[in-house]
């Protein structure tokens, strides 16, 4: 055999091995206590914004694409998934202090109105979870209202 | 042949590495409880934590490195503020001073952290900065800072919003604007 073939022969039993390590899911299924939807009033329209463009690395149920199946593809993803929930769980919302929920907020809207989130490479291949002009003013307007009404009860 | 005995190099490598990642995890955590025990036999024998004052020193550091736009400076400041806070000597606080520092404490060292970990976004070092103001000011003020302080405001930074700053100076130095208006503000109150 000539090198070439033997490498690419390696290379492929790598490859197929390397589809037998997979992460764990991140899915949950029940709504739990601690979700923001049970915190806060979050109207349905709102509610459908956030689960398509921001639950899939900040809630505890992910939306699984095709491509988490096929490694390394659904390593990458967990590792966003990880670093996603550590920076804001939307399922875990209750749990945050009140200045951290306030602080929390503060963020998601920055982050909505730079454009830094949703992360380009995702919307890259989640067209469905760019968010449109409304879809900013949407949540835009609901964070705002939100914060407020914090502010009025502390 | 050297071929084929590179790629059984290679690909054992690759699974080396793969396999590393859990027993890795293990020794982190076996290492958690020893620097867990670090700081309490220090505050025991040798010092106490840290006090106000090293949270307003690191606090100040970050601010005077955004006030002449050095990101990294700040960075600095703001992963010394989170060591403050991790070790940071609650004993020595009352009743009333401990209730405000555990209201802040997980955000505002959260705040810390985003300042640490974002040199090169400066401006977003300086939003993180600006509730890190606020949260270090309402600190500040049950539990003394023990050193001249002054609450400035800059009515300009996030377009006309406004935020506030704490001061070891007199003199304006803006950190929100930096460079840009560096004189931009106004001394708000003093505290002792």
């Amino acid at each position: 055999m000539s090198r070439i073939k033997i490498g690419l022969l390696v290379l492929s039993v790598v490859i197929i091995a390397i589809q037998f390590v997979q992460p764990a899911r991140n899915q949950n299924r029940q709504v739990l206590d601690a979700d923001i939807t049970r915190l806060y009033m979050v109207p349905e329209n709102v509610k459908a914004v956030l689960k398509t463009s921001c639950y899939d690395c900040h809630s505890n149920n992910t939306n699984y694409p095709w491509y988490a199946n096929v490694q390394p593809g659904g390593w990458w993803l967990a590792s966003h998934i990880k670093k996603g929930k550590a920076e804001l769980n939307f399922d875990e919302f209750r749990n945050y202090s009140k200045r951290r929920r306030q602080s929390k907020l503060k963020s998601i809207a920055s982050s909505i109105e730079d454009g830094t989130m949703p992360l380009p490479s995702y919307t890259l291949i989640h067209k469905n979870a760019k968010l449109s002009k409304e879809d900013k003013t949407l949540l835009l307007s609901w964070v705002k209202k939100t914060r407020d009404s914090l502010l009025l009860k502390n | 042949m050297k071929t084929l005995i590179f790629s059984i190099v290679l690909s054992t490598m690759f699974f080396a590495a793969c396999n590393n990642g859990t027993p890795k995890n293990q020794t982190a955590d076996n290492t958690t409880p020893a620097t867990a025990e670090g700081p309490k036999t220090k505050g025991g024998s040798i010092e106490t934590g840290s006090s106000i004052k090293d949270l307003l020193n690191s606090y100040l550091k970050i601010k005077n490195a955004l006030t002449k736009d050095n990101d990294k400076d700040a960075a600095d400041g703001g992963n010394e503020m989170v060591k403050t806070f991790d070790s940071f000597d609650k004993a020595s606080l009352t009743a009333e001073q401990a209730k405000v520092y555990n209201d802040i404490v997980d955000d505002a060292k959260e705040h810390a952290e985003h300042i640490g970990a974002n040199a090169g976004n400066i401006e977003h070092q300086r939003e993180h900065f600006e509730t890190l103001s606020q949260e270090t000011y309402e600190l500040v003020k049950v539990v003394g800072a023990g050193q001249k302080l002054y609450v400035d405001h800059c009515p300009k930074y996030n377009k006309n919003k406004g935020a506030n700053w704490l001061s070891e100076t007199k003199d304006i130095e803006n950190p929100y604007l930096g460079k840009s208006m560096p004189a931009c503000g106004t001394v708000k109150e003093e505290l002792n």
